[in-house]
């Protein structure tokens, strides 16, 4: 099948999490990308033992599965060999990519000036902590600037200490930009024959994470969007979490006459008494006595199952009442849905000789969607190809880099 | 300065607020976006609009900036005839509208894309276009709810919690793949559809927790952790300070960073207990969780701070909104702008996610009115007569 990102070549010289899973995107569409190591341990996720206290067990997931799709090459950049095996690989692709210290990149003489006259047309991405222009200079990792933006401290109930939003979720977003980024970058670079330097980081893209509640309270100043909200006092009570006998449910029903009268319907002949309680006839009515309303469906809601509920409803879709049971990973890694849509895949890996499940694609191409063609190379298992295909290395030359100690 | 995506035209027919801002990503780095504003009732399925009235609408201000409006009566012919018209002179449809709507009104892929092979139809969806699900609403709780983070992000025993989020990478994703369907197109001429959902944007989310789960298993992933019971001590933890904001670290390579971070917290380098990455990750794990608690509680949160910086340190303080909305490098940085609306006055709105050297993204337009520009696309675009213009006008199919 054709992909849509062939012919694109990309060096990818990140760590972690944030600039691999950028790169990921492209790789998954179809870009050739060579992962660019430093020979001793190379990237320092595949050093990765256990996540939340658990060993990652015999493939570390950690590491394969954002790298996959990709080529490894292993280079010493700190010699002077290394470096010019880099500038010929600089000459011959189309994007750079690092999330590299700035100090390193300097150090090594990787900067957009130097690359930038090797190859005019080349884009130079990278994915920092606090962007380009940043006051603060550190290294930083996606909690550590999701602290910053003020996303964690609104989440949870009030009293509760912060909630991150999970491991790699800052990572992830910033990756994603940094595609989106260099992807708009080579449309320009298309048509005008013209190269550019692009950033996306941590800070920037968990600022824009925040939107939803980040940019009403900048017009506002409205704590409310700032800080912890309860769920007794949820401004909708019909748009909140229940907790059934067995099992939390998410409500999504809006705080309508109608609505509210058709869920009242579906309650025990116990609590349906709700329907014709007068502080909660009107919307206004339901959002001023919001606790009473929510308390009141609390004990209404607990008396029965999840699966129940779903049931009585469902009819009530027309009047835009929607609800889900609260999954756990282990509910999603069976979803039905998440498998037809290639959310979750399965794929061979080679480590461990037997078929994983990883995530799948992001967004759907119908006519040149995503493949796992392999998860993350062998560190250093396409230096030499590399050198000798494209490259122009022949192997005595090869051979001499070695002696070097340029590649291992 | 030059625009990167020059040339470039979208149909925007989304309604939601992330379907818009999806949109509004690709207008601000230039592509000329035409947002298709339907005159009848907002048809948008999130929870309520609470502004007061009159006040400046900051949501619309962020997911409609650089957009052109036109208001169409999609419930007439004649109005939906305009919007076919439109797409046929687009290179990209953008919407988020169920599948049934859109196939009522003739804007379906199967519809537009039989007249218009390199069409890129993009279209955001709850669950994705596939499996049991694939018409259910796009409610970002409904997909949060099925993702599985939401029972393991609070302490134990705290009800579940919806971060919200999800939804942000779902517009993310979307411009992701039209970019991606972009360049597939300008080497073979071919369009395609192009579709992300919620339901993929909180799995993004979710990333890591996800994946450890599908790799490693057991109960353990399914249940929140408490905050003092990290897998490691010095990543992804969080302490009390003295005066009340919360510290937290990330240094996954505990030795690279234990010799400049012993002694901040009052413990000997060589401090038995502690003095390995297997100790600190293993064995003395609690212990040492224990210990930092302790440690950070001694000294305010400024101090710690001030610390990290000087030692350069992976680790902050817990913030809220007013502390991005006060640092300079943010406005530097674009990621957020100080702007003069035209009938607000002076707001802060989110900027650019995104820097590009010679492409930058710019605001080159407040959202717009509904219908602000039907005329000048009418006659621009379709080459309608001002007569024309009046008559659709006049017979209610065009606002304006």
């Amino acid at each position: 099948m054709a992909s849509a990102l062939e012919g694109l070549r990309v060096i990818d010289l990140t760590v972690w999490f944030q600039g691999p899973v950028a790169a990921q995107h492209l790789a998954d569409f179809g870009a050739e990308v060579i992962k660019v190591e430093r020979p001793k341990g190379g990237d320092q996720g595949r050093g990765v033992r256990s996540i939340k206290a658990l060993p990652v067990g015999d493939w570390n997931q950690y590491f394969l599965v954002i790298n996959r799709n990709k080529k490894s090459m292993a280079l010493d950049l700190k010699t002077e060999a290394g470096r010019e095996i880099m500038y010929r690989l600089v000459e011959r692709s189309d994007v750079f990519l690092s999330n590299l210290g700035a100090e390193n990149l300097d150090a090594w003489q990787l900067t957009w000036e130097k690359l930038a006259a090797i190859n005019p047309k080349l884009i130079y991405a990278t994915t920092t902590g606090y962007g380009p222009y940043a006051t603060t200079v550190k290294p930083s990792f996606d909690m550590t600037v999701q602290a910053l933006t003020g996303l964690m401290s609104r989440l949870g109930e009030p009293g509760e200490p912060p909630i991150y939003l999970g491991m790699g979720s800052g990572d992830a977003y910033g990756g994603l930009m940094a595609a989106l980024a260099i992807l708009l970058a080579l449309w320009h670079r298309n048509a005008t024959g013209r190269g550019q330097r692009i950033d996306a980081s941590l800070y920037g893209a968990q600022l824009f994470l925040a939107a939803p509640t980040l940019q009403a309270w900048l017009a506002t100043r409205d704590p409310r969007y700032a800080t912890q909200q309860s769920r007794v006092a949820a401004r909708n009570p019909l748009w909140n979490t229940y907790r059934a006998e067995d099992q939390w449910l998410m409500l999504c029903a809006p705080n309508r006459d109608d609505a509210f009268a058709a869920l009242a319907a579906t309650l025990d002949p116990a609590d349906a008494g709700l329907g014709g309680d007068p502080r909660f006839a009107t919307a206004v009515g339901r959002r001023e006595h919001a606790r009473a309303l929510v308390a009141a469906l609390d004990a209404a809601i607990v008396r029965r199952s999840a699966g129940d509920w779903m049931a009585r409803w469902a009819p009530l879709a027309e009047r835009r009442v929607a609800a889900s049971p609260v999954a756990t990973l282990a509910d999603l890694a069976r979803d039905a849905g998440a498998w037809a849509n290639d959310y979750l895949m399965e794929t061979h890996c080679e480590e461990v000789h037997r078929t994983v499940t990883v995530r799948g694609m992001p967004v759907g191409l119908s006519r040149t969607p995503g493949v796992i063609r392999s998860l993350g190379a062998e560190l250093g298992q396409d230096t030499e190809m590399i050198l000798f295909e494209m490259l122009g290395y022949d192997w005595d030359e090869i051979g001499a880099l070695k002696a070097k100690g340029a590649i291992p | 300065m030059p625009r990167a995506l020059a040339g470039i035209r979208v149909v925007d027919l989304t309604v939601e607020p992330w379907g818009g801002i999806a949109a509004a990503l690709l207008g601000d780095f230039g592509a000329d976006v035409i947002r298709v504003d339907g005159l009848g009732p907002p048809v948008a399925v999130g929870p309520e609009d609470e502004r007061a009235p009159g006040a400046w609408n900051a949501d619309a201000a962020l997911a409609q900036r650089n957009k052109r409006s036109l208001g169409v009566d999609l419930a007439r012919p004649a109005g939906r005839e305009l919007v076919q018209a439109l797409v046929a002179r687009a290179d990209v449809v953008l919407t988020d509208r169920a599948r049934a709507d859109l196939e009522h009104l003739g804007l379906d892929y199967r519809t537009l894309g039989a007249h218009k092979p390199d069409l890129i139809y993009a279209r955001g969806s709850g669950f994705g276009p596939k499996g049991p699900d694939a018409d259910l609403p796009a409610i970002d709780e409904l997909a949060a709810a099925r993702t599985g983070m939401m029972p393991i992000l609070p302490q134990p025993g705290r009800p579940p919690v919806f971060p919200g989020h999800g939804q942000m990478y779902t517009a993310v994703m979307l411009a992701f793949g039209i970019l991606t369907a972009l360049h597939h197109r300008a080497r073979t001429g071919a369009g395609q559809e192009v579709d992300a959902s919620l339901l993929a944007g909180n799995m993004y989310g979710a990333s890591l927790d996800l994946q450890a789960y599908l790799a490693i298993g057991g109960e353990r992933m399914l249940q929140p952790i408490s905050r003092l019971d990290a897998g490691n001590p010095m990543s992804g933890t969080m302490y009390t300070s003295a005066d009340g904001p919360w510290v937290t670290l990330t240094m996954p390579d505990t030795d690279r960073w234990w010799p400049i971070f012993a002694p901040l917290v009052e413990l000997a380098v060589d401090d038995p207990r502690f003095d390995t990455h297997d100790k600190r990750c293993g064995a003395h794990r609690l212990e040492m969780m224990r210990v930092l608690e302790a440690a950070f509680r001694r000294r305010p949160a400024a101090h710690w701070r001030a610390m990290f910086q000087e030692r350069q340190l992976s680790a902050d303080i817990i913030e809220s909104y007013d502390f991005p909305a006060a640092d300079p490098q943010v406005y530097r940085n674009r990621y957020l702008l100080a702007i003069d609306d035209p009938s607000h006055g002076a707001q802060t709105s989110l900027g650019f996610p995104i820097f590009m050297s010679e492409t930058p993204a710019r605001l080159d337009a407040a959202a717009p009115a509904r219908g602000q520009h039907g005329a000048a696309i009418l006659h621009d675009l379709l080459g309608l007569s001002e007569d024309a213009i009046t008559a659709l006008r006049d017979a209610g199919t065009i606002a304006g």
